[in-house]
């Protein structure tokens, strides 16, 4: 039965396109990084004059220049910065009986789950794509960086980045998700949201190399799986030279951490979503009725 | 508990009983070491017949939402037994759920969609589309006189436009069983008359069965036809509102007659249905069980005796006092308009005494 999950994906999508700020919120910080940071921070210019471009690319693991290195990067925090917003809807659902309502119909919880994770999921995509667009549009800009790709990338290429980006986006959609489903308040989801959000920004390869990273940085860096999507999403724009594994491994990672925040989300879910319990257990429903 | 039910003779109990509760407790876990568990329903029994419109009256806190969340799946009961349309509701909650239709104390409506935007997609969470729940909606929304907002932003809505929407959110599946948690919470004395007749209509012309949680006494008294009064988890009372009011005595008749004109005491006290006489100076009381079939009576047998009656009054016992005579305390309304607070968030008051 797809019709009642299809029905939870129309009410959320409606709501999405009579107010979609958040979106547009979310895309404020990733598009600042490209026209601010990204313009000033070119760590090419510190490299003595006269090196050569084959030294830069290949400290950037292939990449033409800085800006494009760092574009990629924010494309994946574009993603995250937009999945940050996902568990919202959940938390308002619970504190205005939304939820205990769709509850008392015969739709099934896991359909409650799905169609928050596929709308949401999607919704997290849009931003990545329309900083992909922004960043190619900036590299026609005179004197600005924009984004430059080789010309060698095949639609498998294309194919890796979309994947890459499609499982990030679940991944970080699922995590947000799950903490939507655990928290009763607005300002406790984004307690733990905006803490989280640097952090696992800071730690990625998103914002510059690996390579000049103390070697614990090091560690932390490589299976964050911020970096896991950007050597993907890098490798199938600027080729696979210099990556000590092949895109299948670090997609697989990627895959790993989605199934573990999905799995996550899911346990939280169903918690937040049983109704077979007595109450007092800090599910929604027990706050439902203690607030009634 | 009084034991009012009637005997059913002339259909079978399972076509005439939609509701079925047995010794119903609901036990909520400690909220903290040392506290005493709430004992939110304590051993309620009850059946609801096919057609009617049931009430469970009590003050906040009795347990009423309690009762109404395990019987509508949302909440597991600690004991006992509740079925609903012959179907256990432990045993199969997914398919009593579509049997149901419910109505919650606050408005659970999505304020950024549409009247008819919010019973399409709760149509769709019963898996119905189409043309024919189009045409529904469209009956449902002029039924409860919402048609001309119903393409409006619930967020436009008055209070009373929402209960009604919420109504016909209740409706759209075409449920023959319809639960009503204090539907008219928050709505001014006018509005809430206005409601009972909308659900009057829905019971008319829909066929359905409602059970409904109240905590206003005139609204159980006008618009259910047979009333359980709930009192800290327990059922202390059941049967028709009159049923009810008799059980405390029925009628008092008052009766004032001329100044010194003689006793009238003996010539009452022997009237049928009478069972009882007090009198002070020219006014008397008679106890009796039907006060208005006893007035010509009363009339005829004191102008007989030369006792010319000035003044006869009917007065009806209310559910107030019937409360205070089961529970020997005094109904606790709240005053019957609640209290900002209490709107702000549905109720106000915890259904059971304390916060976890």
């Amino acid at each position: 039965m797809m019709l009642p999950m299809f029905s939870l994906i129309r009410r959320e999508f409606i709501r999405w396109i009579r107010a979609p700020t958040w979106v547009i919120s979310g895309l404020m910080s990733p598009i600042l990084y490209l026209l601010l940071f990204g313009q000033a921070f070119d760590l090419g210019k510190l490299l003595p004059p006269g090196t050569p471009a084959s030294a830069l690319s290949s400290a950037l693991s292939g990449a033409p220049d800085y800006f494009s290195y760092f574009a990629v990067g924010m494309v994946a925090f574009a993603s995250v910065t937009a999945a940050m917003f996902s568990g919202t809807g959940i938390i308002f659902d619970k504190q205005l009986g939304i939820l205990q309502r769709i509850l008392s119909t015969p739709i099934s919880r896991r359909s409650v789950f799905l169609s928050s994770l596929t709308f949401r999921g999607i919704l997290t995509l849009i931003p990545a794509f329309l900083v992909v667009g922004f960043a190619l549009l900036l590299a026609h800009v005179p004197n600005v960086a924009g984004l430059t790709v080789g010309s060698g990338v095949s639609v498998l290429d294309a194919a890796d980045f979309l994947v890459a980006a499609l499982v990030l986006s679940v991944a970080f959609t699922a995590l947000f998700l799950s903490f939507g489903f655990a928290a009763q308040r607005i300002e406790s989801y984004f307690g733990v949201v905006t803490i989280l959000q640097l952090p696992i920004l800071l730690t990625s390869n998103a914002m510059y190399p690996v390579s000049i990273m103390p070697s614990w940085l090091q560690y932390i860096v490589s299976v964050n799986p911020i970096s896991l999507a950007v050597n993907v999403m890098r490798m199938s724009l600027f080729g696979t030279a210099g990556y000590p594994y092949s895109v299948a491994v670090y997609l697989a990672g990627l895959v790993g951490w989605a199934a573990l925040f999905v799995g996550l989300a899911l346990l939280l879910a169903s918690r937040a979503l049983r109704t077979d319990v007595a109450p007092n257990r800090g599910s929604a429903l027990s706050q439902a009725i203690a607030d009634s | 508990m009084s034991g009012m039910t009637a005997s059913p003779t002339s259909a079978p109990e399972s076509q005439r009983t939609v509701i079925e509760v047995q010794d119903l407790r609901m036990v909520y876990p400690v909220p903290k070491a040392g506290a005493a568990p709430t004992v939110a329903v304590d051993g309620v029994s009850f059946q609801v017949r096919r057609g009617e419109i049931f009430g469970f009256l009590g003050p906040n806190g009795a347990g009423k939402t309690t009762t109404i969340s395990i019987l509508t799946t949302l909440l597991k009961p600690s004991s006992g037994s509740a079925r609903v349309d012959g179907v256990d509701v432990l045993a199969h909650p997914h398919e009593v759920r579509r049997k149901l239709g419910l109505v919650f104390q606050r408005s659970t409506a999505d304020e950024e969609l549409t009247g008819r935007e919010n019973m399409t997609i709760q149509a769709g969470l019963y898996g119905q589309s189409g043309s024919r729940v189009d045409g529904r909606i469209t009956d449902l929304l002029t039924q409860m006189d919402l048609g001309p907002v119903g393409n409006r932003l619930v967020k436009t809505y008055s209070g009373g436009m929402r209960r009604r929407l919420e109504l016909a959110v209740g409706m759209v599946h075409n449920p023959k069983l319809l639960f009503l948690d204090e539907p008219t919470l928050g709505l001014d004395p006018q509005g809430r008359a206005g409601f009972w007749s909308y659900i009057r209509s829905l019971r008319e012309k829909e066929g359905i069965t409602v059970f409904m949680t109240t905590h206003y006494l005139d609204e159980a008294d006008q618009l259910c036809d047979r009333i359980a009064v709930i009192d800290h988890g327990k059922i202390i009372a059941l049967g028709t509102p009159k049923e009810l009011k008799d059980s405390i005595g029925g009628d008092t008749l008052e009766v004032s007659v001329a100044a010194s004109a003689g006793d009238l005491t003996p010539l009452v006290s022997t009237l049928p249905g009478v069972v009882g006489v007090s009198h002070r100076e020219d006014t008397y009381r008679l106890k009796c069980s039907n006060g208005e079939r006893l007035v010509p009576e009363v009339v005829l047998a004191s102008e007989r005796a030369g006792i010319p009656v000035r003044e006869v009054k009917v007065i009806r016992p209310t559910l107030d006092e019937v409360f205070l005579e089961l529970t020997g305390h005094a109904y606790r309304e709240e005053g019957g308009i609640p209290s900002p607070e209490s709107l702000a968030d549905g109720n106000g008051r915890s259904e059971r005494g304390g916060r976890p």
